[in-house]
């Protein structure tokens, strides 16, 4: 019988050291064929560390890596079924566009004609001019380079593509243009990616499944819904951007108290296992104003601040004995109705929380 | 099982920087440490003699005093120091004009005045000659034009300057260079805007920043100067031996192999202590890097 | 700051110091040219008869011909050995990182600060300790202590630009170490190799102090020409001077006209 529940790509206690210095600590994971798999992480996270060995350009100190079953270990970079395209995109500046994109393939000897085929073949799909065969990198727009770089690791036909932060330098249309098509080249070649950003929006925006990395640890794998609706704790919630949290225990059945302080607050999760943790509510959920009036958990403040956020206000809100503003984000076309300095209720309801013990 | 010490050599060994470093330095330690090992060991032989087994002595340094030989020492160290003088002035507006403003044409500069290091110095030295030599280019022109002899310009010191400074001005001046180029133009402008003269901006800006290059400019033709020959011979003839000169001699003329060696070791160890220094003071990669 | 119209003034003075500097570098050489057309036997200015019999006997002179011939072989061994050496050199100087680089930088550099005349004599004294008589070959190998960390030094200058990542990236594409050097690094590397090579060729062709003391019987052209200059002067010295000057003038010339053309093929490239 044919084993079909093998993973893709597995890594078991994948370790690196320096020294002293632990990058990599104990990571496990399982990839599956096909998938965008994002690594987000802070810098020193260890996501970079983590693609240099997978690429083959580091060595684990410990654990293993297995490509369909394969022990990878000891197989080096070149000989690897993968390609990586890496943050400076590494293009060749002596070489023009076309001798960029066919690189693997003159170097494994295969016959110009069906290197000119295959690099026309996949410059049209990546939407570069064909025109630009003979032109030189260095002439290339941001954008076009980015795509050249795709282009030259997708020649290589690797079985995984991995991705060292390569929209981090571009400009924020720049960026959310190129995501889209990253996207689509996904869906279009079906290869599995492995991508790893510092941002987790961008991760978001792209993946299938998202590993949340920090201190050389996997703190939470999971799809982007599940990262950012059931975050395992208080860092991953917090990575996402600005939420209010609130340190918290156990006061009744389904209520909490604010530790060191008076409030009351009602959640609906399952409290027979908690004893304390954070209370965490998103910007996004909280109602201010007359909308707060009929809410469940309610507090008193002072609006002092607002920030225009694009399609969103952010209002922050001084409640007497907190240290941090509160923040709550409304729809630009349903601001708050009051001005700075009055008071005013906020409020969010049970099911809108997020509750970590860490 | 191996001992730690030892594989952490041999994993030392197996990075690609040490072997990439290797060949030069083998070849560097056989041409050129082997030579100066010998050059000591040699200095403390007995006078005149040509073999190294025998009993170790300190007369050729001690009569490096007794003899005078101090006198060449001075004048080459009198020398070297009038030349970097010489060669920081005339050079700084040059290293200056080729930093800021040149721009396009700073290339074509770089590249005229770099071509005659690649002449034999000899050559060039005996262009002034021609041009300083009685009936030479200099005289002639002034009997012809103005009927007036200028005649013994040539085989003085400040004959032996013009030669020293001639050669060694692109020791200096792009060492200089670099070491402008290193001052970003934004903080030259900071420092206008909070106020600074033309002459403080440079006192505290420009010569702080720039020093690196300074520094290398400087030591560089300075050690040179101190242990050149042909400048003083071909344009100076006897009138002063630099103690590069009094080293052949001692070679070759004097076939005293130990007297010279002891000369060799003074003027390294000057050299070397001057160097020593530089090096310590001056971050290789900042400055031929640009990092 | 200053009024753009000292900025101006200043300006204008610094352009007019830096040619009359050019031209006092060049005059010497300009004067060797002239003597060499000059018929007397003994330097003498305003020239009143010109001549070139002194070419005529430089070309058909067998002697001549020899100290071309040393030169020459000294000069282009000397360019090919520091070339391998240094490239490898400044590799290690500039690319990688590793324990013991900074100290290796300090060494390397050392013989560029050191007095020639005592370098030489240090390496007769070398050859006689172990045995070996001077000659043109021996005179290459004191060429090498001297003109290989200067070559290092070139070469380091473009080392230090170059991107790692680009060898990563070939590698990581399927590459062989071996084509990884041969596509990537020594084509990018390459004008640093070049001037590298030009500058070791001209520097052990006008070599004086080294020669000296290590050709023995063997001589180069530096050293001829020093040997007449301090006695014995003929017209010969000019004009032995002049086709030296000639030649590497030709040679930086080549070389220019080659990087012209390849820089033209480039710029092609990039238009289409």
């Amino acid at each position: 019988m044919v084993e079909l529940s093998e993973p893709f790509l597995e890594l078991s206690g994948i370790t690196k050291r320096f020294g002293s210095f632990v990058a990599v600590d104990d990571v496990n994971l399982e990839i599956t064929e096909g998938e965008f798999f994002t690594l987000v992480g802070p810098s020193g996270s260890g996501k970079t560390t983590m693609i240099r060995m997978l690429v083959g350009m580091d060595q684990p100190s410990d654990g293993e890596m297995r490509l369909q079953g394969r022990v990878m270990n000891d197989l080096p970079a070149n000989k690897r079924p993968t390609c990586m395209v890496f943050q400076s995109l590494a293009l060749f500046p002596h070489k023009s566009v076309g001798e960029n994109i066919e690189f693997s393939m003159k170097i494994a000897g295969k016959d110009k004609a069906k290197r000119r085929a295959r690099v026309d073949q996949l410059m049209e799909q990546l939407r570069l001019p064909l025109s630009y065969y003979d032109k030189s990198v260095t002439q290339c727009s941001g954008g076009e380079r980015q795509r050249i770089a795709l282009a030259r690791a997708l020649a290589f036909d690797p079985q995984i593509l991995f991705f060292d932060e390569p929209l981090s330098a571009l400009d924020f249309r720049l960026r959310k243009a190129l995501e889209k098509e990253l996207k689509d080249i996904h869906r279009e070649t079906g290869k599995t990616f492995v991508y790893i950003t510092h941002s987790l929006e961008e991760a978001m925006v792209m993946s299938d499944r998202i590993a949340i990395m920090r201190k050389g640890r996997i703190v939470q794998v999971g799809t982007p819904h599940e990262i950012y609706n059931t975050p395992k704790n208080k860092f991953v919630a917090q990575f996402m951007g600005e939420v209010n949290t609130l340190s918290v225990e156990k006061a009744g059945e389904n209520t909490l108290k604010v530790t060191g302080f008076d409030e009351i607050f009602t959640v609906t999760n399952d409290l027979s296992d908690f004893t304390t943790g954070f209370l965490i509510i998103r910007p996004e959920v909280m109602k201010i104003g007359k909308s707060a009036a009929g809410m469940k958990n309610k507090i008193k403040g002072i609006t002092f601040n607002d920030y225009a956020l694009g399609s969103r206000v952010q209002y922050q809100i001084r409640i007497d004995h907190f240290d941090e503003p509160w923040l709550v984000e409304r729809l630009q076309d349903e601001p708050y109705e009051g001005r700075r300095g009055d008071t005013v209720d906020i409020g969010w309801r049970p099911e809108d929380s997020i509750l970590v013990s860490s | 099982m191996a001992k730690p010490s030892q594989s952490d050599k041999i994993s030392w060994l197996k990075q690609p920087g040490v072997l990439a470093a290797l060949p030069a330095s083998l070849f560097l330690i056989i041409g050129f440490a082997g030579p100066l090992l010998l050059v000591v060991g040699y200095s403390f032989m007995p006078s005149k003699t040509f073999s190294l087994l025998q009993a170790p002595t300190f007369e050729n340094y001690t009569s490096i005093i007794s003899d005078s030989y101090y006198i060449s020492f001075f004048w080459s160290l009198a020398m070297a120091l009038t030349t970097v003088v010489l060669l920081f002035i005339i050079c700084y507006p040059i290293a200056y004009g080729m930093a800021r403003l040149f721009n396009r044409w700073a290339n074509l500069v770089t590249a005229l005045i770099a071509i005659p290091i690649l002449i034999s110095e000899n050559i060039r030295l005996f262009g002034w000659v021609l041009i300083l030599l009685k009936n030479g280019i200099f005289d002639g022109s002034m009997q012809s034009l103005f009927d007036m002899s200028i005649s013994g310009l040539l085989f003085t010191v400040p004959a032996i300057i013009l030669g020293l400074v001639y050669v060694y001005l692109p020791f200096t001046l792009f060492p200089l260079v670099i070491g402008i180029s290193m001052v970003p133009e934004a903080l030259k402008e900071a420092a206008s805007d909070l106020g600074a003269t033309r002459w403080q901006i440079f006192r505290e800006i420009e010569l702080p920043l720039s020093m690196p290059g300074l520094m290398i400019g400087g030591i560089l033709t300075f050690v040179l100067v101190l242990g050149s020959l042909a400048e003083a011979k071909i344009l100076g003839g006897q009138a002063i031996v630099m103690i590069a000169d009094d080293i052949e001699s001692s070679f070759t003329f004097a076939q005293n192999w130990p007297k010279g060696s002891a000369l060799s070791v003074l003027l390294i160890a000057l050299s070397g202590t001057i160097v020593f220094f530089l090096f310590k003071r001056v971050d290789l990669d900042r400055v031929i890097g640009r990092r | 700051m200053a009024t753009s119209r000292s900025q101006g003034l200043s300006r204008r003075l610094i352009i007019l110091w830096t040619t009359l500097v050019i031209v006092f570098l060049y005059a010497p050489m300009v004067a060797v040219v002239l003597a060499s057309f000059s018929k007397q036997r003994y330097f003498k200015f305003p020239i009143q008869s010109w001549t070139d019999k002194w070419y005529q006997k430089a070309f058909s002179s067998l002697s001549v011909r020899e100290l071309l011939w040393t030169s020459l072989s000294v000069a282009a061994l000397v360019t090919i050995i520091s070339v391998v050496l240094a490239f490898l050199g400044a590799l290690a100087f500039a690319r990688y990182d590793w324990k013991g680089r900074k100290l290796y930088q300090r060494l390397i550099l050392l013989p560029i600060f050191f007095p020639q005349a005592v370098l030489g004599l240090a390496m007769l004294l070398w050859f006689s300790a172990i045995g070996v008589t001077t000659s043109w070959q021996t005179a290459v190998f004191a060429h090498l202590v001297w003109i290989t960390p200067i070559v290092i030094l070139i070469m380091s200058i473009q080392v230090y630009s170059f991107d790692p990542a680009l060898e990563e990236a070939a590698y990581d594409l399927g590459a062989t170490r071996w084509q990884v050097l041969t596509e990537i690094t020594l084509p990018i590397l390459s004008p640093g190799i070049i001037s590298g090579a030009i500058f070791a060729f001209l520097l052990s062709w006008g070599n004086f102090p080294l020669s000296l003391f290590t050709t023995g019987a063997d001589q180069t052209i530096p050293e001829w020409l020093y040997a007449k200059m301090v006695s014995g002067y003929t017209p010969m010295v000019p004009t032995l001077g002049s086709l030296t000057l000639s030649s590497a003038a030709v040679f930086l010339l080549t070389a220019y006209i080659i990087w012209l053309a390849i820089s033209a093929r480039r710029r092609r490239m990039e238009n289409r």
